[in-house]
């Protein structure tokens, strides 16, 4: 009998009305079923998809989780009797069993109220997951608002990818220059790039069978999708093996679906993270570009030494924040005084570090070895040592002996000197040398002049003679000569001002190309 | 990160802790389900997952966590969870199993509030 007394039957009606007490009230029946039947054990099975899985068992006899009616196999069913039941259960006992009493018939129902229980259960619990696929949907969505971080949201999207479609592997790349490169993995290994132009992974990202085979090695099934922002590659998720409860199996028509929805909101996370880095490296290179340029302000002289007889001065206009244009006045022994102008290759911060070796090596030679036969070679040499095979150094040095007037010069490279003499004639004074820092052996020449009563010497870099119109042509020697003449008499920085505001109307807009340096001496007349 | 899982007990007066590190999946769910039933045979009747190295859990997994669940509440017994991601706080709240299990920001609220109750 099922019960046989108050409290069994009491038992009983209690199991029966208990949603989560389904098992023990078919284990009870199924026990009560053996016993009515002289079975010394028996399993129900109740279906799960195509299989059936075992619900309980009554005995001492131990039987499989599954069977599979489309390929039972031999000795599973070896020495039992199959019973089905009205509403998709099947019983295992040995030996042969009559059926159609009222054990079975109560044993059949309650299958089928359990049957019914576990599926509305699954719907539920599916139901149920929806809202968590829709929940990461959301937080990734929210995620574009909160998080910058790359790494964070990597980390994210990936997690969220993986739990989502029930993913046992997983792989997050993002796409860059190079093509895409692994940002993230979960569960294994992945190939760490691919190129931009892959065929077999095009294909793959399309939804065609078959994915490239280092993608993520030992998956036996994948799924990929792209992450694109208006149709350009952003970067993909790869993701690997769908697990059941029977192991791993390959991914439904419908994790395409989600997984694409999902990309695209990672898209528009991710593109949000990259432009934020990208100001942020902005940023830091503007701060590293404002102290280079604080640097440099501090090598160029504060003002001009006062030397009796003789009016000095400089003016530099670099064209980016930081330039490659350098001056300086150097007082040397004897009352002497150095004047150069150099322009270092390039601009920016690698030519503004070239200019701050270019003037501390000026001024530890000088200042320990004077000026000397050999300066400019040593010079030379320390700058071929300390720049890179592409950097170098275009000098105009100059030594002025006050007294006489004698002018002494060294020109490596850079352009001619000028001197407006004062009858009118302007003296060019040429090129003796190669740029320093590109040839180790290079020599120098020295050359002689002398700066008389009434002279002017205008020292410049090419940024004022190669400054362009918007026609392309160039400042040119010939008009600093003409603004130098026609403003010599008036102060020298009404006259700097003058070649400032003389090649600024010649571009008439056209952007500063170069940096731009002056340097003026003249002898009182 | 830890995607395979690693469990560890520690049995505290009262109430047995489950240590969970890495991906609560259909491996990881079949491990933790072990160690609980192992754990209930040895009439434990209060346990408490401990999730702080989890940081990820998919549905075969919370269908095993909610058969577990399901187990206690046979048995009469309290199941409790703690140290939660955002993310698996919010999965739990959605998937029903705060309603059955409780869960806590940490370890020490969780043993307190078990302890309690036994």
């Amino acid at each position: 009998m099922i019960a046989t007394t108050r409290e069994d039957w009491e038992d009983l009606l209690a199991l029966s009305q208990s949603e989560s007490a389904a098992r023990p009230l078919l284990e009870r029946l199924l026990e009560h079923w053996c016993r009515l039947h002289r079975a010394e054990a028996a399993a129900l099975y109740l279906e799960r998809g195509a299989l059936l899985e075992r619900e309980c068992t009554h005995g001492p006899r131990e039987f499989p989780d599954f069977y599979d009616p489309a390929a039972p196999a031999a000795e599973f069913a070896r020495g039992l009797a199959l019973f089905r039941l009205p509403g998709g259960a099947l019983v295992f006992a040995p030996g042969e069993i009559p059926l159609a009493d009222a054990a079975t018939l109560l044993l059949s129902e309650a299958s089928k109220a359990s049957r019914l229980s576990r599926q509305l259960k699954e719907q539920r619990f599916q139901a149920n997951y929806r809202g968590v696929e829709l929940e990461a949907l959301y937080d990734v969505g929210l995620k574009v608002a909160s998080t910058l971080d790359l790494e964070e949201l990597s980390e994210e999207i990936l997690l969220h990818a993986v739990m989502l479609l029930d993913a046992r592997r997983g792989a997050l790349y993002l796409f860059g220059p190079g093509g895409y490169k692994v940002q993230r993995t979960f569960g294994g290994e992945a190939a760490e790039s691919f190129a931009a132009g892959d065929s077999a992974l095009a294909r793959f990202l399309a939804g065609e069978p078959g994915a490239p085979d280092s993608l993520l090695p030992g998956a036996r099934h994948l799924l990929g999708v792209p992450i694109e922002i208006e149709g350009s590659p952003r970067g993909l998720i790869a993701v690997g093996d769908k697990e059941s409860r029977r192991g791993v199996g390959p991914f439904r028509a419908s994790d395409r679906r989600s997984l694409g929805l999902f990309a695209n909101q990672a898209a528009i996370a991710l593109e949000n993270a990259r432009l934020h880095l990208q100001a942020l490296e902005k940023e830091r290179l503007e701060r590293e570009m404002s102290l280079a340029a604080e640097i440099q302000r501090q090598i160029l002289p504060k003002g001009a030494p006062e030397i009796p007889g003789y009016e000095l001065a400089g003016w530099n206009r670099p064209a980016l924040q930081v330039g490659g244009d350098y001056y300086g006045f150097l007082e040397l022994p004897g009352d002497r005084l150095g004047l150069s102008v150099g322009d270092v290759s390039g601009k920016g911060m690698p030519a503004a570090l070239l200019v701050s070796t270019l003037h501390s090596a000026l001024r530890l030679l000088l200042e320990r070895n004077g000026v000397g036969p050999d300066f400019l070679e040593r010079l030379n040499g320390h700058l071929a040592d300390s720049s890179t095979a592409n950097k170098f150094v275009t000098l105009f040095f100059a030594e002025l002996d006050p007294g006489s007037g004698e002018l002494g010069y060294l020109n490596a490279g850079h352009n001619p000197g000028l001197i407006l003499r004062r009858d009118g004639t302007l003296e060019e004074l040429g090129s003796g040398g190669v740029p320093l820092g590109l040839i180790r052996a290079a020599q120098f020449r020295e050359q002689k002049t002398a700066i008389h009563p009434g002279d002017l010497l205008c020292l410049y870099s090419d940024g004022i003679t190669e400054a362009c119109s918007p026609d392309d042509e160039e400042f040119g020697l010939e008009r600093l000569g003409n603004v130098l003449t026609d403003c010599r008499d008036q102060p020298l920085p009404d006259l700097i001002q003058a070649i400032e505001r003389a090649t600024t109307a010649f571009a008439e807009g056209y952007p500063q190309g170069d940096d731009q340096t002056v340097v003026l001496l003249r002898r009182a007349g | 990160m830890t995607e395979s899982l690693r469990v560890t007990v520690d049995r505290q007066e009262g109430v047995a802790v489950i240590h969970t590190e890495g991906y609560i999946n259909n491996q990881g769910g079949e491990e933790i389900a072990r160690v609980a039933y192992q754990l209930i045979d040895e009439q434990s009747k209060v346990l408490l997952l401990n999730l702080a190295g989890t940081k990820i859990v998919n549905s075969i997994g919370i269908s095993i966590l909610i058969e577990i669940i399901e187990k206690m509440i046979e048995i009469d017994g309290r199941l409790g969870f703690c140290n939660l991601t955002q993310t698996i706080a919010k999965t739990f709240e959605i998937m029903g199993l705060a309603q059955y299990a409780k869960i806590y920001p940490d370890e020490a609220q969780a043993l307190a509030d078990l302890r309690s109750a036994t």
